[in-house]
C-alpha cells in the first residue's frame, strides 16, 4: 500500500528523452586555433597523449581524453575550452560498411554480451545506469545478455588484461555472425590511463574488430547511449 | 608507542624509529620477523593489515614490510626485513597472509618459505614464469610475455558419490566485472567455493611509479571507480602526511561531504541490488533511481558524475560555492524521507525477511580471522571503522560510534548498510554547515624529496583502505602499495555461502559487493 502511494505520489520517473542536452556533463574539448599559439604545454600535460601538436595544428583525440581537464588549467592563453558535447562516438570508417551490410539484421533490437577486460568498473557502473528507470535501455530495444550465443554482440571495457585475453577471444568467437562490438571509455581504445602497464599487452580493437568506440572515462549513460543506438541506425 | 618501541629493542631489532606521529617502522632481520610478529600479534593484540615488498635496486636486495595497526591508539608499526630471494612465511601466525605472500611472489620472484599455499595468484597460466614486473630491473612500459608456462591453477576439491562442480565465470551473466568462482555442490548445498581472480590486473603499482605525484591522483582514482572519491581523499592525505600539511576546515568539511555522497550512492546501489536479488523489484528500481539522482547531483557539483579530479593534495581542484550548497541540501532534502518509506517496507515484508535473515553469516571470530571491514566486518560484530579509530578531515568530531550488527547474515549486512545511509545524510549536513564561504578552485603544485614516506588510511564503501607511498627521484614515487578492502574481504563471501544453496549465492554476493578492480589493481 505504501508503494503504490509512493508511486501515485512520484509518478513516472523515467524522462522522455535521456538524449537531451545535459549542461553539467564533461564533453569534446574545443581548441580556440585564432588564440592558440602552439606552445605545446597542454601536449606535455595529458596524461594520455590524446593531444598532438603536427604540422602547425593542435590535434584532440577524444577516444584517448580522460577528460581531466588538465590540459584547460595549463594552457597560458585560456585556448581551450570543456563543451557539453557527448555525443562523439564515431563509428569507425573501415567497420561502416559492414554494419550497413548487416543493420537489417539489428533493426530493432540489439542483444549485447557485457565483458569487462581490466577496466576501474566505471565504464560498467555507467553501462549498469542505463538499465535503471530514469534512462531505462530496454524501450530503445537494448538488452544485455545472459549468454553470448543469445547476443547480437559485445560491449567492452577496459584495458585488455593478458589474463583476460583468451576469455575476450572465446566470447567473441561464441557470438553467431554477424557481430557487433562497442567499446567503452578510452582504456578500451588504447589502455588509456593504464596502457603503459606491464599486464595490458595489447589494444582490444588488436584482438577482435571493434564497430565503435564511445569516448569518455567513463562515458555518461547518455552517451553510452547514444552510441549504441548510432549501432542500430537504420541509415 | 614509545613503551613499544623500547621494549621492541631488546629484540635485537636493529634501528626503530616514529615517523609522522604514528608509524613505528622496526628494522628486523629475516631470523627475528617470525617472533616478533607473533609477539606484536598475541602479546599487543596488534591488527596484521598488510604485507607487501620493495625492490630498494641495490645487489637483488628486497624490503618486506609488514605492517601492524593499533586501532585504540590510532598508530601503524611497521616491521622490515631484507632478503635476497626468500619470503619468510607468516601462514601460520596470520591466516590471510598467503594473499599477500603469493603476491609478492610472483612480482618480485621470491619464494616463499614454510607457507602452505604457494600457488599463483596475480600470474595466470598465459604469464611468462620468468617475468617479474615490480622488481627495478623490469623497464617501465614493458609487457609480460605470452608463454603459456605456469601451471594450470589447482582448485579445491570436494570428492564424493553426489558431488559435482559448478564452474563460473570469468565472464558473467550481467553487466559484472570477471572473476572465476568454482562452487562444490554436494546435493543443493554449497560444500566449497572458491574463488579466483586477478583477471584485471592492469599493473597499477608500477604505473604508479612513473607519473608524476602532481597527476598521480587521476591514477589512485582509477583504481576503482566506485570509491573514486575515497581513493583521492588516500592520495590526498599521503601527500598532506609527508609534508605535514593541513587543509582549511572548510576544505575538510567539502571533502567529508564529498565522501559521504559517494557512499551514499554506493550503499544505495548495495541496497538496490539485494532487493533485486530477492526480486523485490519495487524498491529495486526506486533506489537505484535515487541512487542515479546522487550521481547526477554530484555531477552538478563537480562537472564528473563520480567526483573525478576534485578532491587533490593540499587544496580543492573544483569551486564550491553556496549554491552549490543549497543544490545538495535541496536534492537530499527531497529524498530522504522516501529511502526510508522505501526501505521500511521491506523491513516489514515477510517474504523479504524470509531470503534474508539468517542467510550468508560469517561467524564474528572467523570474521577477525579474515580480517574483514567494512560493512562487512562490522555486520560480524567488528567494531572498528577508520573514520573513527584513524579520524580525517572533520570525522573526528562528527564520527561518534560505529554502527554494528553481530548475527553476520545478509540481514546484518543490509540494515548496516541502510545505517550507513541514514549517517551520510547526517555528516553532510553536519559538514556543509561548516562551509559558510566560497571556496575557490585551487592546485598547489606539489614537490616531494626522495625518501619521504608514509601510510594514509581511509575507510571506503567497502571498508579499510591502506595506502603506503615512498618517494623517489624525480617528483615520482619509489614505490606504492594499495591493501584494498576487498583483497582480504572476499574471502569472507566464500565462508557466507557454506551450507547455503546455490540460487542463494547471489543475494550473499550482493550483501558483500565486492570490487574485483581494487583487488587485481
Ligand atoms: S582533458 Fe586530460 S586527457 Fe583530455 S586532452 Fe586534456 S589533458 Fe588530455
Ligand atoms: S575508460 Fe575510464 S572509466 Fe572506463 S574503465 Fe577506463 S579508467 Fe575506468
Amino acid at each position: 500500500m505504501k508503494l503504490i502511494l509512493d508511486r501515485i505520489k512520484n509518478g513516472i520517473e523515467t524522462i522522455k528523452d535521456p538524449l537531451g542536452e545535459n549542461v553539467y556533463s564533461y564533453g569534446r574539448i574545443e581548441v580556440d586555433s585564432e588564440t592558440c599559439n602552439l606552445c605545446g604545454l597542454c601536449e606535455k600535460e595529458c596524461p594520455v597523449n590524446a593531444i598532438s601538436i603536427m604540422d602547425g595544428k593542435l590535434e584532440m583525440d577524444s577516444r584517448k581524453c580522460i577528460f581531466c581537464k588538465l590540459c584547460i588549467d595549463v594552457c597560458p592563453n585560456d585556448s581551450l575550452e570543456m563543451t557539453h558535447d557527448y555525443k562523439i562516438s564515431a563509428i569507425e570508417e573501415l567497420r561502416e560498411k559492414i554494419r550497413r551490410e548487416v543493420y537489417s539484421t539489428f533493426q530493432r533490437s540489439l542483444t549485447l554480451r557485457a565483458v569487462d577486460v581490466g577496466s576501474c568498473n566505471g565504464c560498467f557502473l555507467e553501462l549498469s545506469a542505463i538499465g535503471n528507470t530514469y534512462y531505462d535501455m530496454s524501450r530503445y530495444g537494448i538488452h544485455i545478455a545472459a549468454s553470448p550465443r543469445h547476443a547480437d554482440g559485445l560491449i567492452v571495457s577496459g584495458a585488455l588484461s593478458i589474463n583476460m585475453k583468451e576469455a575476450l577471444i572465446k566470447a567473441y568467437e561464441a557470438i553467431p555472425n554477424p557481430k557487433i562490438v562497442i567499446a567503452l571509455g578510452a582504456c578500451s581504445y588504447d589502455g588509456g590511463i593504464y596502457k603503459d602497464g606491464y599486464s595490458v599487452i595489447q589494444r582490444v580493437d588488436e584482438v577482435i574488430p571493434v564497430d565503435i568506440h564511445i569516448p569518455g572515462c567513463p562515458p555518461s549513460p547518455a552517451a553510452i547511449l547514444e552510441g549504441v543506438l548510432k549501432i542500430m541506425k537504420n541509415k | 608507542m614509545d613503551e613499544l618501541k623500547e621494549e621492541l629493542g631488546k629484540y635485537r631489532c636493529e634501528e626503530s624509529r616514529i615517523n609522522n606521529l604514528n608509524e613505528l617502522y622496526v628494522d628486523c632481520s629475516q631470523s627475528n620477523i617470525e617472533p616478533i610478529a607473533v609477539l606484536l600479534k598475541n602479546q599487543y593484540k596488534l591488527k596484521f593489515i598488510a604485507e607487501f615488498c620493495m625492490d630498494t635496486g641495490k645487489e637483488d636486495k628486497f624490503k618486506i614490510s609488514i605492517v601492524f595497526t593499533n586501532s585504540k591508539e590510532s598508530y601503524f608499526v611497521i616491521l622490515t626485513y631484507t632478503t635476497v630471494d626468500i619470503l619468510v612465511s607468516m601462514q601460520n601466525t596470520f591466516s590471510q597472509a598467503h594473499l599477500f605472500e603469493r603476491e609478492i611472489s610472483d612480482l618480485f620472484g621470491l619464494s616463499i618459505d614454510g607457507g602452505s599455499d604457494v600457488r599463483h595468484s596475480v600470474k595466470h597460466e598465459i604469464w611468462d614464469a620468468k617475468a617479474f614486473p615490480l622488481r627495478k630491473g623490469f623497464p617501465y612500459k614493458g609487457k609480460i610475455k605470452e608463454n603459456h608456462e605456469i601451471p594450470n591453477y589447482e582448485f579445491k576439491r570436494i570428492v564424493g558419490n553426489d558431488a559435482f562442480q559448478i564452474p563460473v565465470g570469468p565472464i558473467h551473466a550481467g553487466i559484472i566485472e570477471p572473476g572465476h568462482f568454482r562452487f562444490s555442490v554436494i546435493g543443493e548445498d554449497i560444500e566449497n567455493l572458491e574463488i579466483r581472480l586477478n583477471y584485471k590486473h592492469r599493473g597499477i603499482e608500477k604505473i604508479a611509479e612513473n607519473i608524476d605525484a602532481n597527476k598521480l591522483n587521476l591514477l589512485f582514482e582509477r583504481v576503482a571507480c566506485e570509491s573514486t572519491l575515497a581513493y583521492g581523499e588516500a592520495y590526498a592525505l599521503l601527500i598532506e602526511k609527508m609534508l605535514n600539511f593541513k587543509v582549511s576546515r572548510e576544505i575538510q568539511s567539502l571533502r567529508v561531504a564529498l565522501l559521504e555522497l559517494e557512499r551514499l550512492y554506493n550503499f544505495l546501489q548495495d541496497v538496490s541490488g539485494i532487493c533485486v536479488d530477492v526480486g523485490f523489484s519495487y524498491p529495486a528500481k526506486k533506489l537505484s533511481y535515487i541512487a542515479e539522482i546522487i550521481k547526477q547531483l554530484i555531477e552538478r557539483v563537480t562537472g564528473s558524475r563520480y567526483a573525478r579530479n576534485s578532491i587533490v593534495p593540499m587544496g580543492s581542484n573544483i569551486d564550491f560555492s553556496q549554491e552549490n550548497k543549497r543544490n545538495i541540501l535541496d536534492t537530499l532534502g527531497g529524498i530522504r524521507n522516501r529511502i526510508k518509506l522505501i526501505a521500511d517496507v521491506t523491513l516489514e515484508s515477510f517474504t523479504f525477511l524470509d531470503r534474508v535473515e539468517n542467510t550468508g553469516i560469517v561467524k564474528n571470530n572467523i570474521a577477525k580471522k579474515l580480517m574483514m571491514t567494512g560493512v562487512v566486518g562490522r555486520a560480524s560484530g567488528v567494531d572498528y571503522d577508520v573514520r573513527k579509530s584513524f579520524p580525517y578531515e572533520i570525522y573526528g568530531d562528527i564520527k561518534k560510534t560505529n554502527n554494528i550488527e553481530h548475527i553476520g547474515g545478509v540481514f546484518e549486512r543490509y540494515k548496516l548498510k541502510i545505517a550507513e545511509i541514514d549517517d551520510a545524510f547526517k555528516f553532510i549536513e553536519m559538514a556543509l554547515s561548516n562551509i559558510d564561504n566560497e571556496i575557490k578552485k585551487n592546485r598547489p603544485i606539489i614537490e616531494l624529496e626522495k625518501g619521504m614516506e608514509a601510510i594514509s588510511i581511509v575507510e571506503t564503501a567497502k571498508g579499510e583502505l591502506m595506502v603506503y607511498g615512498k618517494m623517489g627521484e624525480n617528483n615520482k614515487f619509489d614505490r606504492i602499495y594499495f591493501k584494498t578492502p576487498s583483497f582480504t574481504n572476499w574471502k569472507g563471501l566464500t565462508i557466507a555461502v557454506l551450507d547455503e544453496i546455490v540460487p542463494d549465492f547471489p543475494l550473499c554476493n550482493k550483501s558483500f559487493n565486492m570490487s574485483y578492480s581494487e583487488n587485481d589493481r
